[in-house]
């Protein structure tokens, strides 16, 4: 494997408040690298000490084989970039803002170049469209677009899919899988949770630490031990109330309507639970085995005291 | 050839941003030829006599002779007499009159005693074309008459200029709008097209490319630099155009420190927005410290020599100044370009500070 972003005790403070604490990991290339967490935690602050636009307070980082201290520059060349907040010129319409990025980039025939962008991310109908009045999964997808003009070993997707339309946020991760077969690594955030059972390894930031790092499968399996039950079609509240009691029940989250019960290894099976409501004149439930999300990984972490993260 | 290639897709992006925002070239075209036209013109032009009021306080055969000669060419007219010249200045405010003859007793003695012999002729300049007119005839009427010529020694005519101690028009007016309107374009669209990148955010995104800094600064000002001087052009071509204004020295030494002053206004632009980071904020400085000292002190409205002290030091560093003495000096009395190389200096040096200031707050990274 080729490591393309090894990152050591990264730090950055913002006078007191520490926003990215004593983090540590690396990526290897052509992997798909989620980092997940709350709003708040740092996932964008480490992505722009990365970049080379934050000044790290402490920590070493090495991306693309320099170090981004002292060689901020060839990190910049390397590197694609699409910042949280679309930062394109909303005035100018698809094909200029390509343009503009392929001449700051400088790459070598760029119209060709531009032409072949347009075509991947299927913006060709848009060329000539006002960049300001494309609707927000087409944005995002010219942002991308400007991103892997240069043909960048990483690139780093600040939460490229927020308020995008569940339709276009496929695509848009469709994308993202092309891209990372083709050896291009991607360093994505998001803050959703089904997307990132997309990415190859997970880091969950919490609170500026990095709390958790690993496979999405390797995360549900140690943050989420025993099994996970979904209940649905009885009176959220009331049940919630009646199964939290319920012994060998390690953690009842709502999820809409329904119920995420998890349960510890050994514990009790879904007729137990079944039985349990009834007891309590909350017939009706039906109850189904489930695989545990990551959003049940998130939430075992945020809250250690309700799995076995505890220790 | 790899910056300028970096560089030409920053002006070239910035042009397009320009073509696509009618407001910039209105701003930066239109306003000053505007602004021109409107302060020329606001001025009525011609007036066929001027009321004057005469003081006549020595009351003799010599004095009589004078005023009539004075009044001969009908340009002026007599407008009422007054027995106490402040009488006068009651009548420029009420706008009755717009001059007064003053001749104080003695006239004839000092005449008859072959000594000088001072008449006093009160013109309100609030209006500094009419004012220019007025002292104009004034003049000629005296000389016409051959008033002056016959005594001897002659008459000596002392003129007071009231209110407008430098005497404005259209001509005097053109280098000190020109000046104006300049430093209103360059810096308040520099600061704002700078500022606009900060708060949209784009200019992390530039960041995040091998864009330089100095790249940036030097993209970005290029566009802004030839708007600026067609600017000046225009509102130069629009002062000869409109109002006859001359140009009687060199154009060499002109178009160089009219270079130098835009550049310097453009890095003044350049240094407040990578200050504020803030469209609204930028505008405000942009008027505080560009747009008011052009006007105030600059010696466009009032001359830079009857200021307070305290006032004249603060003018060494208005660079409107320079300019505007370099625009008077080659446009209205053909100073050779070796007594201008002062102006340059100072513009030149005002622009490096400000390009060298801007670079160095300019911050790629938020250490
Ligand atoms: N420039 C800054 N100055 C002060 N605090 C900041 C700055 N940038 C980010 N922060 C703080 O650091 C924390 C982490 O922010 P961020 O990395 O943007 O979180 P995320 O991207 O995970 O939502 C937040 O509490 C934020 O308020
Ligand atoms: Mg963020």
């Amino acid at each position: 494997m080729n490591t393309v972003i090894e990152v050591r005790d990264l730090t950055r403070r913002f006078g007191d408040f520490v926003a990215v604490d004593r983090v540590s990991f690396h990526v290897e290339k052509g992997e798909i690298f989620g980092y997940l967490g709350a709003n708040g935690a740092g996932k964008s602050t480490t992505i722009r000490m990365l970049c080379g636009l934050l000044a790290p307070t402490e920590g070493v980082a090495m991306v693309a084989g320099h170090d981004i201290r002292d060689d901020a520059r060839k990190v910049r060349a390397a590197i694609g970039y699409m910042s949280q907040k679309f930062s394109l010129y909303l005035d100018l319409p698809v094909r200029a803002n390509l343009e503009f990025y392929a001449g700051a980039y400088e790459i070598e025939s760029p119209r060709k170049r531009v032409q072949e962008i347009l075509e991947l991310l299927d913006l060709e109908v848009h060329r000539d469209q006002i960049t300001g009045a494309l609707p927000g999964g087409t944005r995002q997808r010219l942002g991308l677009g400007c991103a892997l003009l240069h043909r960048p070993e990483i690139v780093f997707l600040d939460e490229p899919t927020a308020g995008v339309d569940p339709a276009s946020r496929r695509d848009f991760w469709r994308l993202i899988r092309s891209l990372s077969r083709e050896g291009t690594t991607v360093f994505v955030t998001t803050h959703y949770m089904d997307e990132a059972e997309y990415c190859q390894r997970i880091g969950l930031m919490v609170d500026g630490r990095l709390a958790a790092l690993d496979t999405p499968r390797a995360l549900k399996r140690d943050l989420v031990p025993g099994r996970m039950f979904r209940v649905s079609n009885v009176d959220e509240r009331a049940s919630r109330a009646v199964l939290s009691g319920m012994s060998g029940v390690v953690d009842v989250q709502p999820f809409g309507t329904r119920l995420h019960v998890r349960v510890r290894p050994g514990g009790p099976e879904a007729p137990d639970l079944g039985k349990q409501l009834s007891q309590a004149g909350l017939s009706g439930a039906e109850i189904e085995e489930i695989e545990p999300t990551l959003e049940d990984v998130f939430l075992a972490v945020v809250d250690p005291t309700k799995g076995s993260a505890a220790a | 050839m790899k910056i300028w290639g970096r560089i030409y897709a920053l002006a070239f992006k910035e042009v397009l941003q320009i073509r696509r925002d009618p407001r910039t070239l209105v701003l930066a075209l239109v306003m000053p030829v505007l602004l021109l036209l409107l302060f020329g013109y606001g001025v009525s032009f011609d007036i066929d006599a001027i009321p004057m009021s005469v003081v006549d306080q020595d009351r003799t055969s010599s004095s009589r002779r004078l005023l009539r000669r004075f009044f001969a060419s009908g340009e002026l007219r007599p407008s009422g007499t007054l027995s106490d010249p402040d009488e006068a200045y009651a009548r420029f405010r009420t706008g009755q009159d717009l001059g007064a003859v003053v001749i104080p007793a003695g006239f004839q003695a000092r005449l008859r005693e072959r000594r000088p012999a001072p008449i006093q002729i009160l013109v309100d300049a609030a209006d500094g074309v009419t004012a220019e007119q007025t002292l104009g005839k004034a003049e000629s009427s005296l000389k016409a008459g051959a008033v002056v010529r016959r005594s001897r020694p002659p008459v000596e005519v002392r003129t007071y200029t009231m209110f407008n101690p430098e005497l404005r028009s259209a001509l005097f007016l053109v280098p000190g709008l020109a000046a104006y309107v300049v430093a209103l374009v360059s810096v308040l669209l520099t600061a704002l097209t700078v500022a606009r990148e900060w708060e949209l955010g784009s200019m992390q995104q530039l960041f995040a490319t091998p864009i330089r800094r100095g790249e940036i600064v030097i993209g970005k000002l290029l566009p802004y630099l030839a708007l600026g001087l067609v600017a000046v052009a225009l509102v130069i071509g629009s002062g000869a155009l409109f109002f006859g204004v001359p140009m009687r020295g060199a154009p060499g030494i002109l178009m160089l420190n009219s270079f130098l002053f835009v550049l310097g206004m453009l890095g003044q632009g350049l240094l407040i927005s990578v200050l504020t980071k803030n469209q609204m904020v930028a505008t405000q400085a942009a008027a505080m410290t560009s747009l008011l000292p052009s006007l105030l002190l600059s010696g466009f409205m009032f001359p830079i020599e009857n200021m307070p002290k305290i006032l004249q030091m603060i003018t060494v560093i208005i660079p409107a100044r320079y300019f505007i003495d370099t625009l008077r000096a080659v446009l209205l009395r053909g100073t050779p370009a070796s007594h201008l190389w002062g102006d340059t200096v100072a513009l030149a040096a005002f622009a490096l500070a400000m390009i060298v200031l801007s670079t160095a707050r300019f911050q790629r990274r938020i250490a």
